[in-house]
């Protein structure tokens, strides 16, 4: 699956729009480094450059999940994407990119989230129950609707909840439920507002994972001048970041 | 003497001897009926896909059990009559992380409705250890030649056979006073230690039970409990919030389990000794003579339904001893051992042997009664084993490489 025989390129992938960019964009310039986009204004390629170590750096602008399976692929040696879509891509996301370096945005949680009009659905506990109940009353299982198919699977293992099945969903996955297309959801909130918002309830012990933007290395780059220099120089204005934010917090 | 061309050839033969009629179901089967029996652990497993026009989901055959079943509901001109097939076939389990092949040959076989449901368990059993035994003719008859002076001729590899029983757990819970979805919820869990313990301590009331978000609701109902109050109170819940009924359930099943939290406060929790009988029956792990004594005298204990299940066990091993001879001093008993498949409802095992000096299955099989009616067909019994030719295989010749 892995690109082990050939290295892959010295390419950074950075998120193509959104919020994700915009703020990968101005980590970047705190660290000194200027994205310049190459070819006409819209296009898909760019230049990373002030590494004193590859002044001119090949920059990918990609889908945050394409950055991901990029990375997988070894078609890139590094990418700012989100934990979450690294976690799911990847089975072991050591093995290919063992060095993430938190970014401190992007913050997001993947949940857990069922109908508030389960009243009587408060934990895993509960939906392990609810689910067995489901399957064994009338023979279906429970769908849960998600694009996180593998961190649904490992959490909901570990819960012990077996009666269910996953169904993919590509967006706007919280209307699932109320669509008729699935008993529950696995999805990815900053706020919970869009879940509220379709009647839906994150369980108490439902967050899977609290995810934010990373920097990830592939490893068989991660020791090159240029991506040493690049993480160490994301690393020590991300830190700086964080300090000022807490203590602005304090 | 002659012998049939492969390993798999052979042990076909051993099963149409005994009765098993040669069965082939498609390799494509419908991925919704196979994934609503095996759950999404198999799904995480198995290739799946659309026909080109987009609509039918289909799946590559993850094992033989569903296919074969669904052949006999098909095709068997009466599905409720006794049935044994046996199939040698490709099979696809994707693994992410390892180098397990995705494609690889299992044989094994499915008994519908034996008539003797013990005799029938060993037998099974038996046909798993014979199986071994024909695969590894060839390579036994030819190290015979090399040398003489070696005689084996019980199973060729060093075979470990472990055995469990849900029946006999089963039959403890019905002996113990309690409401029966307590019952269901022990049961489910059984295969979670940790979980199943720490389910056991919440009903024996030992430490202080978790409030939740809808504890409110829940101490609500406790002071008035009855359905018509949970009935009253989720759909005023309801109303007040503005809340539709969706995700598949009813405003009784809702209300229900809000009754039944309410209700577990006022119920006495288990006994200690009760609690006590249900740990002691998960710490047996025995060959089957002490295991027969240890279940004997905790069956004593427990009651009616835990003496039948006992007289089960004990009728069981009587058979082994049978038909395995020897080979039933390889058997352990665990009684924490269950196979990988939700949908086994009673006797299980597994046979290992050493692959690459790790202990691996390399054969499985067990009791699962409710597959043919949750597959539309008729209510009767079910049983069948598989094994693992790769594994097997590899157990083998690493057994010669070894002599």
């Amino acid at each position: 699956m892995t690109n082990s025989a050939n290295n892959p390129p010295l390419v950074l992938g950075v998120p193509s729009k959104g919020r994700l960019m915009d703020k990968a964009v101005a980590l970047l310039a705190e660290a000194g480094l200027e994205l310049v986009r190459t070819g006409h204004a819209r296009g898909y390629r760019g230049e990373l450059r002030g590494l004193k170590a590859a002044p001119v750096l090949e920059v990918a602008y990609l889908s945050a999940s394409e950055i991901a399976r990029h990375l997988r692929e070894g078609r890139i040696a590094a990418g700012v994407t989100g934990e979450d879509l690294l976690l799911e891509t990847m089975p072991d996301v050591d093995a290919v990119a063992a060095r993430r370096i938190a970014l401190g945005f992007g913050h997001a949680d993947v949940v857990v989230a069922v109908p508030q009009c389960w009243l009587d659905c408060a934990r895993m506990a509960d939906l392990e129950e609810i689910a067995a109940e489901h399957h064994a009353r009338h023979g279906r299982l429970m769908r849960v609707a998600t694009k996180y198919l593998r961190l649904t699977r490992t959490f909901f293992a570990e819960h012990g909840v077996t009666a269910y099945r996953t169904t993919r969903s590509a967006g706007a996955t919280e209307g699932a439920p109320a669509a008729g297309l699935a008993e529950l959801i696995v999805d990815i909130t900053s706020s919970g507002e869009t879940l509220r918002a379709n009647h839906l309830k994150v369980l108490d012990d439902g967050t899977i994972l609290r995810s934010q933007a990373m920097l990830a290395l592939h490893n068989a780059t991660a020791e090159t001048d240029a991506m040493q220099e690049l993480a160490e120089r994301v690393q020590s204005t991300t830190t700086i970041v964080q300090q000022q934010a807490a203590q602005e917090g304090s | 003497m002659t012998i049939s061309a492969t390993p798999a050839a052979r042990i076909m033969a051993l099963f149409a001897r005994e009765g098993f009629t040669p069965v082939d179901p498609p390799i494509m089967q419908p991925a919704d009926v196979f994934i609503e029996k095996s759950g999404e652990q198999i799904r995480a497993h198995t290739f799946l896909f659309t026909d080109p026009d987009g609509v039918a989901e289909l799946c590559l055959r993850p094992d033989l059990t569903v296919p074969t079943c669904r052949w006999h509901l098909q095709h068997a001109a009466d599905p409720a009559g006794e049935a044994k097939y046996c199939y040698a076939g490709p099979v696809f389990r994707y693994h992410a992380r390892s180098d397990t092949p995705h494609e690889y040959e299992q044989v094994g076989l499915e008994w519908f409705a034996a008539p003797d449901a013990v005799a029938a368990e060993a037998q099974v059993l038996a046909l798993a250890v014979q199986s071994v035994r024909a695969a590894a003719e060839e390579g036994a008859h030819e190290a015979t030649q090399a040398t003489p002076a070696r005689q084996e001729q019980a199973t060729p590899v060093p075979l470990a056979i472990t055995i469990g029983d849900i029946g006999l757990m089963r039959a403890l819970l019905e002996d113990i006073d309690m409401p029966p979805r307590w019952r269901a919820r022990l049961l489910r869990r059984l295969r979670r230690p940790q979980a199943f313990h720490q389910t056991l301590r919440e009903l024996s009331g030992d430490g202080e039970r978790a409030r939740t978000s809808l504890s409110p609701l829940v101490d609500e109902l406790a002071e008035q409990p009855g359905m018509e109050h949970a009935l009253a109170l989720a759909e005023r819940e309801l109303d007040a919030r503005q809340l539709e009924l969706v995700g598949g359930r009813t405003l009784e099943e809702i209300a229900t389990r809000l009754l039944e939290k309410a209700e577990n406060r006022h119920l006495p929790p288990l006994a200690q000794e009760q609690v006590a009988m249900i740990e002691q029956l998960l710490t047996i792990r025995a060959p089957l003579k002490p295991a027969i004594v240890q279940l004997g005298k905790l069956a004593d204990a427990a009651g009616a339904a835990s003496r039948a299940a006992w007289q089960h066990f004990a009728a069981r091993v009587e058979h082994f001893a049978r038909l395995l001879g020897d080979d039933a001093r390889r058997i352990l008993f665990d009684a924490a051992f269950g196979q990988s498949f939700d949908y086994y409802t009673g006797f299980v095992f597994e046979i290992t042997a050493p692959v690459r000096g790790a202990a691996q299955a390399v054969a499985g099989g067990g009791r699962y009664d409710n597959m043919l009616a949750s597959l539309g067909g008729p209510d009767v019994p079910a049983l069948g084993m598989a094994l693992n030719m790769p594994r097997l295989l590899a157990a083998l010749h690493g057994q010669e490489a070894a002599a």
